[in-house]
Formats: C-alpha cells, structure tokens, sequence
C-alpha cells in the first residue's frame, strides 16, 4: 500500500495500537513482521513469496560466510547470495529489456529474431529490499558486520514496512541492533514523527501531485513541440516533482519509524543547494550514493589504483546505477551524464586544486549544478531518446515555430515552488530540519502544521503511487 | 554505537550535553555520505525541543476548523456529499458480471446515457438493477470489447452513442478497465473506507473542488498564444451503484448552465489540434469496424445489443449533425453491426424534455424519461419473445 492512502491510514494506526499494547518485545517484532508482509502483500499477494526467498537465502548465506574456513568457501556464499539477489532483479527487471536488446543486436547482424513478450509485472520496490538484503550478505563477507542473531531479527530487518518499498536502504547495522532492544516512541517522538510524516506528505500530495506533475506530464507525455520557456518549465517541475515525491516518501518513512521508536537515516540533505556533484551526491538519494560508493565503487578500486581506474571506476557506477533506476537506455544516459559531469568535477579538482570561490561564485557555480542536473533530468524523465531530444531543442532554443503550451497558471506555480524549493535549499544547506523546527517559534510550527495537513486533505490526492516504486 | 530513538528523549539530553552549542550546532549529524567504507552505525534522531503536546492540539484545532470553513464554503455553494466517480467505483459494478450477475443488463455509453437513465426507475419496471457501466466524456468501445470477452456476460447491453465520442474514439476516463485487472487489494479496501466513511460526508470531497483544481480556474492572465479552455465543471451526482443524474444546480442555477454551455461551446468551433477530414473519417471507420466485431462476439454468445442514441438539442444537436451526420455515422454503425438502433429523433414521446446545457435530460425529468426510455425498448426490441439474431426483435423504427 502507499503512504498517501486511506488503507494506509487504517493500516498505520492499528500498527501503532498494536505496538502500544504491552505484548513481549518478541510478540511486538512478530507483529511488526505480519504487519510489514501485510503491507507488501496490499499491491500483489504473491509477490512475499519473493520477500520471502531474498531473506532466506541471505540469511543461509550470512550463516555459511561465519562458518565457513577456507576463503574459497566464504567466496562462495558470498556469490550465492549475490547471484541470487541479481538473478531475481534480473529476471523480473532487466529479463524483457534485455531480450530485446538481444533482439535488436540480432536484426542489426541482420539475423531475424523476434523474442516473445513476457509482461512481467515489476514486484514493488524490488531493488531497494534487493540493494538492502545485499548489503547484509556483503557486511558479513567484508568484515563489517557480525550476522544477526535471530532470523525474526534478520527478516524484520529485510521487511521493515516504512524502508521496505522505497527506502532510504538501510544496512543490517543501522537496523538490526535496534531490534535487540524493546522500542517503544516516547510521546514526543510520536508528535514529532506524525510532523515529519505530515511533511512528507504535503511534499507528495500538494507539491508533487497535485501542482508539479501536470506541468511535467504536458511537456513529456505529449506529442507538441515545446519552446524555451514551456521546455524549461516541464523540466523545472519535474526537478521539483521527483524531489518533493522521493523526499517526501523518505520523510514519511522515517516519521512513520520515529512514531514506532524507531530511527532510519536521512535520504536527502537539500540536493539543488548543492555545489558541484560530488556534493550533489552527498545530498540526493544519499542511501543509494552511499551504497554504490560502499559496494561498487570501492570494489571496483574507488580512487585508489591511479587517475585512469578512478575515472572507469567512476563512470561504471554511474552507468550502472542509471541502470538501476531503470530498464531503459534513457536511465543509462542519465546515468552516465552524471558520470562524465563527476569526472569533469574531478580532473578540474586537480587542476585547480587550490581555488575557492568566493561567495558570489559559489552561488553561481551551485546554479550551474542545478541547471546542469536539469539537463539530466531530462533523460530521466523522457520515456524515449526522440523525446528527451525534443525537451533538450526547446530548452536550447532550436524549436522553431513551438506554440505555447503551459497555461499561466501552471508558469506561476512551476516559479513559486521551484523559487521556494531553491531559495530553502540554500537556507537550509548546512542545516537539518531539526535544528530549523527548533528555532522556530512554537506558534508558528503549529500554523505550518496544521496548514499542510488542510493543504493534503483539500489536494484530494488520488492515492498516486510514488515515481521511485518502480525502481 | 551512539544512541538511537529509544533513550528517553535524546533531544533533552542533548539539550543537557551540549548547552553550550548553538541549536544548528545541536543537530548537526552526519550521514552515510560522510562515513565511507565502513559498517554505518545505528542513526540518530533528535526530537527538537518543543512543546510538542501543545503544538500538536492547537493544529488539530486550527485543521479542524480550516476544514469545517471549506466544507461550509462548498455547501453554501450548493454542493452535497456524493459517492465520487472512480475508477474503484466502476471496478465493484463491473465485477458484479464475475460475481453471477452475468445475465444482467448492462447500460455501456457516455455521459447521457450515465446521466439520463435512472436505474431505480428501470429495476421498478424491468425487476432487475441494470449495471451501469457508462463513462462520461468516453466512448464505449473499449468497455464493450471488454464484455464481449467476458465469457461470462450473457446479458443485455445498451450501449449509448454519442456521435462526437464514439466515432471520434474520444476517451475522458481511459484507464477504467486497465484499473480494474490490476486492482490492489490496498485500493480496493481504501475504495471501501472512502465511499463509507468519507464520500457520504463531505461535499468538498470531489475532484471539481480539489484546492489545485480550485486555485487553476481563477482568472488567470491569459498566455498570449495560448487559447483560453475551460475545463468542464461538475456536472452530476453519483450513487454508490453508480446511479446518476444531471446535477441539480445545472438546471436551477441560471450562472453555472451558462457557464456548462460556455464550456460545450469552446468545442464546436474548428481548432488547429483537430485531425484533418480524412483522418477523422478514417478513425470513425476504425471505430466502426471494432465495435461490430465486439457485437459478432456478443451476438454468437445471445447478448443482446441495443444502440441508443440519446436526445441533444441546441448547438449541440447542430454540432453533432455537423460533424456526424446521422445517414453516415449512425447509419454506417447499425449497418456494419448489424444490431438495431434507437434513435431519439423517431420517437416523440422522447423529445421535448428539458436539456439544461443541450446534451442531458433535466434531474427533475430523469425519472419520467427513464420510464418512457424502458417502455420503448420493451415494446420495440426487448419483448419476451424477441427471436431475431443476437436475442433482438427486429426494430419497428
């Protein structure tokens, strides 16, 4: 179920009640298990069956990585349970792309082969609980971690209902431990954590949804050609919509948590406040950045084998988790754009390794990180390269004889969000949220509150599931 | 491993730890971007300090009453609570078919026949609830392929012909089939909690009166470039079984029919997004083409099927005869499927009735339209004793 519904709703308070009822902590982590595979099992029943193989097979393979002696045997386990994790991606993300790839491979070696079309339906949120049950196996196998101590620990670990779908991915040691001990929110927690999910939503339902997708979905999801200003302003939006909706989802998760008496770790820390990419990357999607740095990157040699395998380093991670987002070679551009920007960032570091920019420079050069990850966002968004081209031209102004497209409403709500969105960013780039509600008058944190609670309840949203469900 | 959520409140004792700190300072944390390579400890999550209990009753209280002023605001308007037309909604009436009412009549058009036939009145006469499986502003076609693989569905099916719809292939509200294969368990126990606890009792809740939707029909300046549209207002009152009618203030409040026929209107002028003559003759045909193979497959099971051709008057009726004119369009249907047609303008006893903004019959005439509607097709191709193919008597008109 998504968070942004009524089942939700029903759903989270009888959790809660549930949680409050003075069962042993073992009866309360059992419930917390039922409750997550319920929550899963909301979009598609069978699919917990998967939940169910992902977790198992870790846990086996945790096991026999502490057991086993020899380091071929260790090896081993450790290619068990990731072969088993990507094999299930594979199959159900990658299978039909990249049968058709194959297909297409074929027809160009001018070989006449047509793979069928499986529809496979996407389990939901597959490669989060994928990357979250991987970091554990791989925790165990570099000596991070010690394995977890029971498998009902382990298992609520994996399916964890507010990290499950989207995340943030959480790692065994940021979870697990939380498990040995009861947990319960203390009052102020509670109140604290339905804010924080009160934020979250206002991010996805208000902003999101109901004022930032329709401005994208003109620009993107239809066949008219788009001048400078309706380009820049679908792609604004879009910038503002896939923040808003996976912070939000991010926000509502760590609330939802917090009002458990549980903590999961920030996902964003105000991205388009950023000043180059490497610090871009320090703030979007900050369990994911950190993931591939830990598990990819670093394996891979990181920065430690000289400038050439840094950059093949580099540029391997970022294709690869353009990939992930996605099954479409759109999420590979995106990918590797943000790649050769990262790469460009570094070769400037060391040429210019003593410069630092003043503070008008360094506003401006923020601006061009903003714009150019804009330019990403358009292969991100652009369900084909045609397309992507398309919003690219008119951005650039190449599209000759483009009609208007946004009404003047859209333009204006496009300028106000995304104007508020930078201008908090900026405020807020050295900050955290907690240090900002803390600051502000009480009356005011009431007034905003209940403000983007009304807000949520007269946006009527329609229970829109969030863009990165299908990552 | 720092401490987590569960000491008793780490934001006093980090209030206590550290009072010399500046509040940034206070919850400044770092995050898995700053540790690399290593095994990420448990996070922490400070509560900021603040009187929390008092904040959260005053925005209970402030949310209770902003929302009590916009439901109040909505009323005084003219609007009810209503069960919303969702895609939920349609989902629970078409798996009526699944669930053994397969020999139902189902009633498969767009607005006007959504809006004009009352199913009340129609059980009271025929014994049975038809399904209503309409779609405003949608052409049937889809839906109607759908049924005709329905093995299942051994019914009656009305099908309503909007000219500028149907033939055109328009479809408003294009995902309802799509919806309701892929249906969660999740929407449909938030379709249950809605229309029971929610829908009944708000008038804001409908999507006319959605605060972006609200906020975007304000009098914008206009784009230069950009021809002004008006989106189509409300327009009905819906049941929980998807009974519906013409909304009341359409007939009685003078501002809001001129307003509904301001909105047709936008659409009987040619505009540059139209396809060419040929292209829409093309599409027509397709359209054509389609739903007489749908009809072959319902005929072969003994659907009966019935066109309608509800009335219009006014700019509408001119725009509809402009476009479709009935000798090609509707004639061209009933040829090419070969099931029989009703057609408002052969029968009197179907005109004359009040059409607020020229395309749907009056709420306060529905009833008595419905029942003369049911008694022609009682008489004229639905008699007990129909023999003719697909179930059909043949058409006296």
């Amino acid at each position: 179920m998504v968070f942004n519904s009524l089942t939700f709703v029903v759903f989270f308070a009888c959790v809660l009640a549930l949680h409050s009822l003075p069962f042993s902590w073992t009866t309360k982590k059992i419930n917390l298990a039922v409750a997550s595979y319920l929550f899963y099992a909301a979009w598609n029943p069978p699919f917990v069956i998967l939940l169910w193989v992902s977790t198992v097979v870790d846990w086996y393979a945790a096991q026999g990585l502490v057991k086993a002696r020899r380091p071929a045997a260790r090896h081993a386990w450790m290619l068990l349970s990731v072969s088993a994790n990507l094999g299930m991606l594979g199959f159900f993300k990658y299978g039909q792309f990249l049968l058709d790839n194959f297909g297409s491979l074929m027809a160009a070696l001018g070989v006449a082969y047509h793979p069928a079309h499986y529809d496979i339906v996407l389990p939901v949120g597959i490669s989060f609980y994928t990357f979250a049950t991987m970091s554990y196996t791989l925790d165990v196998y570099l000596r991070r971690a010690a394995p977890a101590q029971n498998l009902l620990d382990y298992a609520l670990f994996v399916t964890f209902f507010p990290h499950l779908v989207a995340g943030p991915i959480m790692r065994p040691t940021e979870l697990v431990p939380q498990f040995a001990e009861p947990r319960r929110a203390n009052a102020q927690q509670l109140r604290f954590g339905l804010a924080l999910m009160t934020l979250g939503l206002f991010n996805k339902i208000v902003l999101a949804d109901s004022f930032l997708a329709g401005a994208a979905e003109r620009i993107y999801d239809s066949d008219k050609l788009p001048g400078t200003l309706d380009a820049w302003a679908g792609t604004l939006a879009f910038s503002g919509q896939i923040f808003c909706d996976f912070a939000g989802y991010s926000t509502t998760a760590i609330g939802a948590a917090l009002c458990l008496g549980f903590a999961m770790p920030d996902n964003f820390r105000f991205p388009y406040a950023a000043v180059g990419f490497s610090d871009f990357w320090r703030r979007w999607h900050i369990t994911l950045s950190s993931w591939l740095r830990d598990y990819l990157y670093i394996p891979l040699g990181g920065n430690r084998h000289g400038a050439r395998r840094t950059y093949a380093a580099l540029m391997t991670t970022m294709l690869l988790g353009g990939l992930w987002h996605g099954a479409n070679w759109t999420f590979v551009a995106w990918g590797g754009l943000h790649g050769v920007y990262l790469a460009i960032e570094r070769a400037l570091r060391a040429r210019f390794p003593n410069y630092r920019p003043g503070p008008l420079m360094f506003v401006a050069l923020g601006l061009l990180t903003y714009t150019l990850v804009n330019v990403t966002w358009v292969f991100f968004r652009a369900k084909t390269f045609g397309k992507a081209w398309l919003v690219l031209r008119g951005m650039f102004g190449q599209n000759a004889g483009a009609r208007p497209i946004l009404s003047t409403f859209n333009l204006v709500t496009v300028a106000v969000i995304i104007g508020g969105m930078l201008i908090t960013h900026w405020l807020m780039r050295g900050r955290t949220l907690e240090s900002m509600v803390a600051r502000a008058p009480a009356v005011a944190v009431c007034l905003v509150w209940a403000l983007m609670a009304f807000a949520i309840i007269a946006a009527q949203g329609a229970g829109n599931a969030f863009i990165y469900f299908q990552f | 491993m720092p401490s987590s959520t569960s000491s008793s409140d780490s934001a006093l004792a980090l209030t206590r730890g550290h009072a010399r700190k500046s509040t940034w300072d206070r919850y400044a944390r770092q995050t898995a971007a700053d540790r690399p390579g290593i095994a990420q400890p448990v996070p922490v999550r400070p509560v900021p300090a603040q009187p929390w209990g008092k904040i959260l009753a005053g925005a209970a209280l402030l949310l209770l009453l902003m929302l009590a002023g916009w439901e109040e605001y909505w009323r005084a308007y003219g609007v009810r609570p209503g069960i919303n037309n969702t895609y939920g909604l349609w989902a629970i009436q078409r798996r009526r078919i699944d669930a053994g009412e397969g020999d139902a009549t189902v009633l498969l058009g767009s607005s006007r026949l959504f809006f004009d036939v009352q199913l009340p009145v129609w059980e009271k006469l025929d014994g049975r609830r038809p399904i209503q499986l309409s779609f405003e502003g949608t052409s049937p076609l889809k839906a109607t392929e759908d049924l005709a693989a329905d093995a299942k569905f051994t019914g009656r099916l009305l099908i309503g012909i909007a000219p500028d719809l149907f033939f055109s292939g328009f479809e408003f509200r294009a995902g309802a089939i799509r919806y309701t294969r892929n249906e969660s368990p999740s929407e449909r126990i938030g379709q249950w909690l809605s229309m029971h606890l929610i829908e009944p009792y708000l008038a804001f809740d409908d999507t006319d009166y959605a605060l972006q939707t609200v906020l975007a029909r304000q009098s914008w300046p206009a784009r230069p470039g950009l021809p002004e549209h008006i989106r189509v207002r409300k327009l009905s009152m819906n049941e929980a079984d998807r009974n519906t009618h013409l909304w009341s203030k359409v007939e009685t409040d003078p501002e809001y029919r001129a307003l509904a026929r301001r909105i047709w209107l936008q659409n009987f002028d040619p505009s540059p997004d139209d396809p060419s003559p040929e292209a829409a003759l093309k599409t027509e045909k397709e359209q054509i083409e389609r739903m007489a193979k749908a009809v072959v497959q319902l005929h072969a099971r003994g659907v009966k099927v019935l066109f309608v051709r509800l009335p219009s008057n006014g700019p509408f009726l001119a725009f509809e005869n402009r476009s479709y004119p009935r000798a090609r369009s509707w004639n061209g249907l009933l040829a090419a499927t070969g099931a029989p047609g009703l057609y408002f303008e052969d029968y009197p006893e179907l005109e004359g009735y009040k059409l607020p903004e020229w395309s749907h019959v009056a709420p306060s005439q529905a009833d008595r339209f419905t029942a003369v509607l049911y008694g022609i097709i009682r008489r004229d191709f639905w008699r007990l004793d129909a023999a003719a193919p697909g179930g059909e008597a043949s058409p006296t008109h």
